[in-house]
């Protein structure tokens, strides 16, 4: 036992030292923050800089009523023919000729847009969604509807959703917040099964390779090698992971302070304010669908039992890393090299890709159906399947049942890779087949 | 102190050792020699409990071999191997801790070595950093270091320059002296004749031949004498000896003499001496190396 300890030791520590795992650690949350904060900046930026002047030469006598001028978007209407605004288009000072032409409000056809440059997807459905604007309130207008009256009609509804637990007492969640929980739930555990996996396998390899594995084995059992091995590793991924919380808690945390500054929270309030009383113009759309999936995850966060998702992130990693990395350590121990490993990993990374893709796309959309059921089983897709269900809500016994089969599935693979294990790493210079692993597994001793 | 009794350990297809027994007697260097693919390694790793042999038993100081031996054995196998990116004196010290030192003491040990094997620099270097034959001195360190009362080493001076050689083969002198016994596993016979008390030969997983080396050199004696003389001699078969070969070695003549049953070198020298000026006598006898592939190809035309 003290010698699995020495070995723990030493396969923990050698990792945690080495200046790329403390480079990864560190970096790998802001390099994630950072793409994220990245992308929204530009998006923000692109939503807020963005102008363009837009010609409007209409012969259309049915539109009474003008295309409204914005921050983004200037209309002007111009008196001149469709020949000569595209002959002035260059020394003048818009960029683009909207042409309307004359065309009854319930087929309105025709409608063209010239430019110097070819007008983005956003401008084009910009100036679509304002004609179409355009044209219902002409509609409106003609009808006897007045724009106040159509503002006494928008209402905003909000579901909120509500799980009844098994006690009976009613959760606050959020079909969103949960679904994003579950994604990158399931995302990180296939990162860490496959990465934690692979270093395992790399260590038996390299154990394999540098020879230092017969000196290892005059000392200790190949079986507390492996266990040893197997658990430092695990022991690296858990600190790995628990960094990363740390540090993405902290990073977000600084990162929504120092965005969200004083200024923005007014305005944002202010649009807020603004979107129920006056028809919501674009951006400000924008601005409270920015600001719903913020809102919405803060609020069902207090919903979810983020200390029971977490234990269980925790516990079917382990349990899927330990069901995993021993099969892993058994093709390091069968092969000379790294590049020989290619045949025995496709059946072990099959189960694994297949487990993912399924949970992300079937698991997550019908969370409580039987595909989901048997995924979140068999111990082979449960680690992510399971994971990407618990947001959701799982019932009990189901969540104990999936927690005896992979505990049951690990011991069972450990089991079989310690029986391959301690033959294969002294077999050497041979091109290992599928037969032979089984022939070592049914070796006496 | 270690009795090897009828071991059988068969791979797959084929038995690596068939009914091996062998004794190794306390404090001697017992040498165990055979060609490549004979079934050495099979029985060093039976020895240091790697494997297990599918029957037959060993016993270390009249004890079944089990775990608690595992301290008291030090293995150098042929194939050296260590932690490459790890630092030596956190390697050692791993290895022997492993081995049950513990830190204070191990730490003590690797510093009277390194100091002793003029390594006393190399505690924060690499492995990757060193050369072969420091790499060599590192891995006997770790060997040697928890002191153990059987140590197998398995060609221990494969890598070594001449001068490091010298130094490791002192040092398993030394460390003989004060009562470590050793199994040297090794092709090379003048390594054997210059150490090796003991030896046991194992050729295509049989132990062929076995005993002291004196022993063994004895019974391989043939009565054989080469004799150098000076003077206008022609020497012939008579009763006493048979003339095997005649050569010329500048101005005397190098004659190889078999003496028949029951004569001695005495009887043929008293036959020469009235012709010639005797210069010198040598028995003719064999080294390890003949006999050693005498005994091999002898078993292949078998």
């Amino acid at each position: 036992m003290n010698k699995i300890l020495l070995i723990i030791q030493r396969e923990y520590f050698s990792r945690v030292k080495k200046k790329s795992f403390i480079v990864m650690t560190f970096l790998t949350p802001l390099l994630i923050a950072g793409v994220y904060a990245i992308i929204g900046y530009f998006t923000y930026k692109g939503i807020k800089d963005t102008h363009d002047t837009v010609a409007v030469v209409s012969t259309n006598k049915t539109l009474t009523e003008k295309l409204q001028t914005d921050k983004n978007i200037e209309y002007a209407y111009i008196d001149k023919s469709l020949d000569e605004a595209k002959k002035s288009i260059g020394k003048a000072d818009y960029d683009y000729i909207l042409y309307l032409p004359e065309f009854t409000l319930d087929a309105p056809k025709g409608v063209e847009l010239f430019g110097t440059k070819q007008a983005g997807m956003s401008l084009n459905r910009r100036i679509s969604g304002d004609i179409e604007e355009l044209i219902k309130t002409q509609k409106l207008k003609e009808s006897g509807i007045s724009q106040s009256d159509l503002d006494k009609l928008k209402t905003v509804v909000d579901i909120s959703t509500k799980k009844i637990a098994e006690t009976g007492a009613e959760e606050e969640s959020s079909a969103g917040a949960s679904t994003f929980i579950a994604f990158t739930a399931g995302i990180l555990m296939f990162m860490f099964i496959m990465l934690y996996g692979i270093q395992v396998m790399r260590g038996v390899i390299e154990e394999k390779t540098s020879r230092i594995i017969e000196v290892m084995i005059s000392s200790v059992k190949p079986f507390q090698l492996m266990m040893g091995k197997i658990i430092g590793i695990a022991l690296v991924g858990l600190t790995q992971f628990m960094l990363w919380i740390v540090l993405t808690l902290a990073i977000s945390t600084a990162a929504v302070s120092f965005l969200v500054n004083k200024n923005d929270v007014k305005e944002m309030a202010a649009a807020q304010a603004e979107s129920q009383v006056t028809t919501a113009s674009p951006q400000m759309a924008a601005a409270t669908a920015q600001a719903g999936p913020i809102g919405d995850i803060q609020k069902s966060l207090a919903g979810l039992d983020v200390g029971k998702i977490v234990s269980v992130f925790i516990f079917f990693f382990l349990g899927g890393y330990l069901f995993y990395s021993a099969l892993y350590a058994a093709i390091g121990s069968a092969v000379d090299s790294e590049t020989e490993t290619q045949q025995f990993m496709m059946p072990v990374m099959m189960p694994l890709l297949l487990g993912y893709a399924l949970s992300l796309s079937v698991v997550a959309n019908d969370p409580y159906g039987s595909t989901a059921f048997w995924l979140s089983m068999i111990p082979f897709t449960s680690p992510i399947a399971m994971v990407v269900r618990i947001p959701y809500g799982v019932p009990t016994w189901e969540l104990a049942l999936s927690m005896a089969i992979l505990v049951l599935g690990f011991l069972g693979t450990v089991w079989v890779a310690g029986r391959i294990y301690r033959v294969g790493i002294l077999m050497y210079g041979k091109k290992t087949t599928f037969k032979e692993m089984f022939k070592w597994f049914t070796y006496k001793n | 102190m270690l009795s090897v009794k009828n071991i059988v350990k068969q791979y797959a297809t084929h038995r690596a050792l068939d009914d091996v027994s062998l004794e190794v007697e306390r404090g001697k260097i017992f040498g165990l020699l055979g060609p490549n693919g004979a079934g050495k390694t099979s029985l060093i790793r039976i020895i240091t409990q790697i494997t297990a042999p599918d029957s037959g038993e060993v016993f270390f100081n009249g004890e079944r071999l089990n775990t608690k031996h595992i301290s008291q054995i030090g293995y150098l196998p042929e194939e050296r191997g260590l932690y490459k990116k790890m630092e030596i004196g956190e390697q050692v010290l791993y290895l022997s801790k492993l081995k049950g030192l513990d830190s204070a003491e191990a730490t003590k040990r690797i510093r009277y070595w390194f100091e002793k094997l003029e390594m006393k620099d190399w505690w924060n270097k690499k492995v990757e950093d060193l050369s072969k034959g420091m790499q060599q001195k590192v891995q006997f360190v770790a060997t040697v270091l928890h002191q153990p009362e059987l140590i197998i080493l398995d060609e221990p001076f494969s890598g070594f320059d001449p001068v490091n050689a010298d130094i490791i083969k002192n040092e398993i002198l030394e460390l003989n002296r004060n009562g470590a016994t050793f199994i040297f596993s090794t092709h090379r016979m003048e390594s054997v004749e210059e150490l090796c008390d003991n030896i046991a030969l194992i050729n295509k997983s049989h132990k062929i031949l076995d005993g002291t080396v004196d022993e063994i050199k004895a019974s391989y004696r043939s009565n054989t004498y080469w004799v150098e003389y000076e003077g206008n001699y022609h020497a012939t078969n008579n009763d006493i000896y048979q003339v095997l070969q005649t050569e010329n070695v500048k101005a005397n003549t190098l004659v190889k003499l078999q003496l028949k049953e029951n004569r001695t070198a005495n009887e043929a020298l008293s036959l020469l001496l009235p012709h010639v000026n005797i210069h010198r006598l040598d028995e003719v006898i064999p080294t390890m190396n003949d006999i050693f592939i005498e005994k091999v190809k002898g078993q292949i035309h078998e």
